[in-house]
């Protein structure tokens, strides 16, 4: 029982993906001793898989996407028979030549149709950047984030994905509803401004409209209409949501460079000011976590405003030295914070 | 008893009859029941919702386009398991991510002998995982649910508990363990419905 005991504590390290080679080899031998080995292994691996999907079960909307699959069945139906009446029409000696280039047309067609060419960007930690899109909307990616579009538009709806932080300013089309994807809620809007917070880490997703309307859906189908100045901060371990009056454009500031905070927890402060510039920093005191902080930056280095911080807040803060991993690259600069008395 | 098993199996089956024959209707129950479970699949591969979506639905896109054709020697399930883990592991090959991946799901069996047909899908554990995880010792189950419900690293879980890194994955190791030995009627039950009817 006690061996039992040990290789399940290796496997489930291994599913975490933080295990050393020499774990690793040792869980490989233990699984091929024996084919029941691997069996139960197996049976480890699958319910470990299901408990922890890579996204959220409700965020699959299985309708829609049966809609969508009949959809192109339809389609393909169409095609088959307007080629059908076509071809009766045609004198027989064309009939060969039409039948291959009808048969050519229709493997085309359907082939084009189940088929959407996606783009995916990607702003890496510490950089931001800023993507034009096909319909003339803009989109600024946040350190961190990840944005997927269709190359070009083609169905009713201009659909995106999002993973992290993005402001998007659309262009106005109201026939073609654009869609932000996230983990946690869609948001629906035709012509408008707004930001985006959805980062995989974090349990909240958050949107705040600057100006227009949007219509935000939220996993477990609740349904809400932002406008302008409006933020929602949807929580998704709780499913609960927060809507706040707010001053909408101070939530884009960031596309400009900007980070400005208005009586904002220096836990959020600091988890912004971690993600732009690529730094773990840790709260040592929880008290100091809640406590509320002014301020604005453009255009200062991280040494700066880790020291305008330490001057306006009642704080002082620890360097710690970077470790090198197993693969000789480093981990990321690691920052703690302790309350000065 | 069996005379359930065998209902289920015959469900299927005559779905299947259906289906080769342009049956829209058994094409939608087929969908509805697996597409959930195919996308949450794909996700353990290729975590990325929007392209387990487009991989599974040009699975049921080309299992009604060559229905008329089609030949399956297992289940539908595994069948449809099969060409879900086939496209995302293409996909995957065509990725830079590979590498990631590989170290990521250290693959001690080559993943053509997964066992399709033993796996467990997402809508046959929901209903009893519930259940199961309120069987799990306290200690196990705070641990097991911090990790699951709001991300936390093992190291993480370790200082909020004030124990090591070391027992925290005890812990985890054992409830996965035990959730596994719960749910274990469940194989026995998948291990019967998927029996090697054609």
């Amino acid at each position: 029982m006690q061996k039992e005991d040990k290789i399940e504590a290796l496997i489930v390290k291994s599913f975490s993906g933080n295990i050393s080679p020499e774990e690793n080899e040792s869980i490989k031998e233990w699984v091929n001793e024996s084919t029941q080995n691997i069996r139960y292994y197996q049976e480890l691996k699958d319910i470990w898989q299901v408990i922890h999907p890579a996204f959220s079960p409700d965020e699959i909307d299985v309708d829609k996407a049966e809609r969508k699959v009949m959809g192109l069945i339809q389609e393909r139906k169409l095609i088959n028979s307007s080629i059908f009446i076509l071809w009766q029409r045609v004198a027989a000696v064309l009939i060969i030549p039409v039948i291959m280039l009808a048969a050519y047309l229709s493997y085309n067609q359907s082939n084009r149709s189940s088929s959407i060419a996606y783009q995916e960007i990607t702003s890496p930690f510490g950089t931001s950047s800023k993507v034009d899109l096909s319909d003339g909307s803009t989109v600024w990616l946040n350190s961190g984030s990840k944005l997927r579009y269709p190359v070009v538009f083609t169905s009713n709806e201009r659909n995106v994905y999002l993973s992290g932080e993005a402001f998007f300013k659309v262009h106005s089309d109201k026939s073609h509803p654009f869609i932000v994807e996230t983990k946690g809620l869609n948001v629906t809007a035709t012509g408008t401004q707004f930001n985006v917070e959805a980062y995989a880490s974090d349990s909240i997703t958050a949107v705040t409209l600057v100006e227009g309307k949007v219509n935000v859906k939220m996993v477990g189908d609740k349904n809400v209409h932002l406008n302008p100045n409006e933020r929602i901060v949807f929580n998704s371990i709780t499913n609960n949501y927060n809507l706040t009056e707010t001053d909408g454009q101070h939530w884009g500031l960031w596309k400009d460079g900007i980070l400005a905070f208005r009586d904002e927890p220096l836990n959020e402060v600091f988890k912004r000011i971690g993600r732009t510039f690529n730094v773990d920093i840790v709260i040592k005191d929880d008290n100091i976590s809640h406590q509320l902080y002014r301020a604005t930056f453009q255009g200062e280095s991280f040494d700066e405003i880790l020291r305008l911080l330490k001057i306006s807040a009642p704080i002082k803060y620890k360097i710690l030295e970077r470790e090198r991993k197993p693969d000789n690259q480093f981990n990321k600069e690691k920052i703690e914070v302790y309350k000065v008395n | 008893m069996p005379g359930i098993y065998h209902n289920i199996m015959k469900e299927e089956h005559y779905l299947l009859v259906e289906l080769k024959q342009g049956n829209k209707e058994a094409f939608s129950l087929i969908f509805q029941k697996y597409y959930k479970d195919l996308v949450l699949f794909g996700g353990s591969l290729l975590r990325d919702k929007f392209q387990c979506e487009d991989i599974v639905q040009n699975v049921f896109l080309k299992l009604w386009r060559n229905r008329e054709t089609l030949e399956i020697e297992t289940s539908l399930k595994s069948f449809l398991i099969r060409s879900v883990q086939n496209s995302c592991l293409d996909e995957l090959r065509h990725k830079v991510v590979i590498r990631e991946h590989e170290s990521y799901s250290q693959s001690f069996y080559a993943s053509d002998n997964m066992d399709t047909e033993h796996y467990v899908l997402y809508s046959n554990l929901e209903s009893h995982l519930e259940e199961a995880l309120g069987k799990l010792p306290e200690v196990c189950r705070i641990a097991f649910e911090m990790n699951r419900l709001e991300g936390l690293k093992y190291r993480e879980i370790a200082e909020r508990l004030n124990v090591s890194e070391r027992t925290i994955e005890v812990r985890i190791g054992k409830a996965l363990g035990l959730l596994r030995e719960y749910l274990k009627e469940f194989f026995v039950f998948l291990l019967l419905i998927s029996g090697n009817w054609k």
